[in-house]
């Protein structure tokens, strides 16, 4: 009798444990169904919209990098005419595209939009009638990443702009910064590698706090196309001058040495370097950057829904989200806070339009010398501090917030542009008084930009009639060829 | 070999062993058990729960939304699961703690009786404390708070640290809806991750053999 028992206990015992398997495999399956994403990200997935189907919030708040309607005191968003509002600078950067229109930036959502539509670029209707290379849309879209993968890095750099016109179609967007697998920061720009490499630095080092800067980094940093080294020939390679470092004089003695220059200004003849947009570098002198304070902190900074923790993606200004940014550490009412970043930002604004003017006033005199007869030996060491001072101020200028980012670097770097262009004006005058002129320089009204766009001779009501055409008939046809080559890529639904 | 008569024998003094008969399905059976036992091992994943990764934690879905909100917390960078929620005064009592909690946590959850909000029982918060002051301990008795801070020995001594630290580190809203999708997973201390996508890092040295090449 006992032995039945222990025969039927056993077999009890089996059955439980079969039911308790068949639990656990009954649960694992309800896991499989809880938290599950709605899409497969394969590859290079270049549409935002199919990202946004598994992370709604991250994709909704990013689409509202379109919005403008925030306005700051100074680099706001939103088109604003930056040439109107400092029209020296259409002296500085005479005979560079520059001097034809520059407006104030919109939000990521409008990268391709508006590169399209800048005066900068002409109307690149095909490659026979443009000089603008496919480098030009590197920072643009996460669809560069797909067609470096596809074509090769080089091969990308080689390129003018409407041959990719129907390829580039998509604006910054989750691709340009996040591993699909995983969702952790990725690097997908060869050349801020490349610079980390340059500099004996391995990116793949970075700690998740550093990335939340460094992909940023990937773009708003100063960059120039390097089409004369021997491995980069034939293309227009984006380079990062960061061999000696992220400082001023550091860029300097690089493009120094590697004797590089944007374009010689018509009216002085210096050889000049026009500084892109430096802000990683300027803000790595700031006291934020040596708190470890990331990008992402201030510009991406956390907020709630629904009781959900999530990195708000509305890329933008800190100003219009004080509460949840600067809070975060400092405990002061908004209004003060707010008034401490114009402060700063408005004091080297102010430093910056004095040695604009001084620039501008250079760059005219010089061209008086050449008139009345200069030699290249007298004008030599004038030219250099012309050179070398413009991109001092220009490394203030072009930077997004260098006024807040690193206040103090920002003002003596503009304090050295200064001396620099007032020891070039002394010389100037010596020049000149050479030459037979001792009274002052006759210059076109320096605060009136219709006046100055004259004195240079840019006239764009020529190429407004290209741009139009161009943005009617052409751009429409990229992007319906764009988007029809995207229809014919698979999409996986998982639900 | 006498060893194992010996153990026969003892099998036949109380009659455990099936009769002759039965014999054959009684080794089915017994074989059963130890399969099926192998079976609940490698299904529940059993091995992972000697680790200290919290993906362990995770085996279950119902630990998401904790799982989630500490990937999305500071802590998540410096201190893991178990970090907090075992003791760590001696190996002894930390694998005793943690099999205790994890077969209680199977237990309920087997029988699906576990709560729609999930707190701390008294034991675990007694761990959980300790372990904040485990690695807080000269933040918080740093003299210069003692100065500063009115009451302070008091506020740091008569409550829990989360009493008023409420957001650290699983939020102040608990329970699923405070979670949204978390599709990847997390990964920490991957000592092959790469912040250079695996494409990129190919062309790049493509790129670099055929400059050495020329």
């Amino acid at each position: 009798m006992k032995n039945w028992l222990l025969f039927l206990g056993t077999i009890v015992i089996v059955f439980l444990l079969a039911m308790l398997v068949y639990s656990i495999m009954d649960r694992r399956t309800e896991g499989r169904f809880a938290y599950k994403a709605q899409v497969a990200i394969e590859g290079i997935e270049p549409r935002d919209s199919l990202w946004g189907l598994n992370y709604p919030r991250q994709y909704q708040s990013y689409q509202k990098t379109q919005d403008t309607s925030f306005k700051s005191r100074y680099n706001t968003s939103g088109f604003r005419d930056a040439l109107e509002e400092d029209p020296e600078t259409i002296i500085l950067w005479a005979g560079y595209s520059f001097s034809k229109g520059y407006n104030q930036p919109r939000g990521h959502n409008h990268a391709v939009r508006d590169v399209l539509a800048s005066v900068r670029i002409g109307a690149p209707v095909d490659t026979a009638n443009t000089a603008i290379p496919s480098t030009c849309w590197t920072c643009k879209s996460p669809d560069v990443p797909r067609l470096m993968s596809e074509l090769g890095v080089k091969e990308f750099y080689s390129k003018k702009i409407p041959e990719f016109g129907s390829q580039v179609i998509n604006p910054i967007g989750c691709a340009d910064c996040h591993d699909p697998k995983t969702m952790n920061l990725t690097i997908t720009r060869p050349a801020l590698i490349e610079a980390f490499k340059a500099n004996g630095r391995d990116i793949n080092n970075a700690s998740h706090q550093e990335m939340r800067s460094l992909v940023c980094a990937q773009c708003h940093v100063e960059y120039y196309f390097d089409k004369t080294s021997p491995d980069k020939k034939g293309s227009n390679y984006l380079t990062f001058p960061w061999k000696n470092g992220y400082g001023v004089e550091s860029m300097i003695a690089y493009y120094d040495s590697i004797g590089f220059a944007d374009w010689v200004h018509p009216l002085s003849k210096a050889p000049m370097l026009k500084a892109q947009h430096p802000d990683h570098e300027i803000y790595s002198f700031g006291v934020h950057a040596k708190r470890g304070v990331s990008c992402a902190d201030c510009h991406m900074p956390y907020g709630t829904e629904g009781g959900q923790k999530f990195t708000d993606h509305h890329i933008g200004s800190p100003l219009a989200n004080v509460e949840n940014s600067c809070f975060v550490c400092h405990r002061e009412r908004v209004e003060d806070l707010v008034s401490d970043v114009y402060e700063r930002q408005g004091k080297v604004k102010g430093t910056s339009e004095v040695v604009q003017r001084n620039i501008a006033m250079a760059h005219l005199e010089a061209e008086q010398a050449w008139k009345l007869g200069a030699t290249e030996a007298q004008m030599k060491n004038i030219l250099k501090n012309i050179r070398h001072a413009q991109f001092r101020w220009d490394y203030i200028a072009a930077s997004h917030g260098a006024g807040f980012h690193a206040p103090l670097e920002a003002t003596r770097v503009l304090a050295s542009a200064s001396a620099i262009i007032q020891e070039a004006r002394v010389e100037l005058v010596r020049v000149l008084a050479s030459l037979g002129q001792s009274q002052p320089v006759k210059m076109p009204d320096l605060s009136s930009k219709s006046a100055l766009q004259a004195y240079i001779g840019v006239d764009l009501e020529k190429e407004k009639m290209q741009k139009a055409e161009f943005l009617e008939q052409v751009v429409p046809k990229w992007l319906a060829e764009g988007k029809a080559r995207e229809a014919r890529k698979k999409v996986t639904m998982l639900q | 070999m006498s060893r194992l008569r010996k153990f026969e024998r003892f099998l036949f003094k109380y009659s455990l062993i099936p009769p002759h008969k039965w014999r054959r399905a009684a080794i089915v059976a017994v074989a059963a058990f130890i399969g099926l036992g192998l079976y609940v091992l490698r299904v529940s994943n059993a091995a992972s729960y000697l680790s200290d990764d919290p993906q362990a934690c995770v085996n279950c879905h119902l630990m998401t939304p904790q799982y989630i909100t500490w990937t999305h917390s500071s802590h998540r960078e410096v201190a893991h699961c178990n970090d907090c929620h075992v003791p760590h005064n001696n190996v002894v009592n930390k694998y005793f703690f943690k099999a205790k909690d994890g077969l209680y946590h199977a237990s309920i959850f087997t029988l699906r009786a576990e709560p729609q909000v999930i707190q701390a029982k008294s034991a675990s918060v007694e761990v959980i404390h300790n372990n904040c002051i485990r690695c807080h301990e000269d933040q918080v008795t740093d003299t210069k708070t003692a100065a500063l801070v009115e009451n302070h020995h008091a506020k740091r001594t008569d409550r829990l640290c989360w009493d008023c630290h409420r957001e650290v580190p699983h939020g102040r809203v608990k329970g699923l809806s405070s979670v949204g999708l978390q599709l990847e997973p997390i990964r920490l201390y991957d000592p092959d991750r790469k912040v250079v996508p695996a494409w990129l890092q190919k062309t790049m040295e493509e790129k670099n053999k055929k400059t050495q090449a020329k």
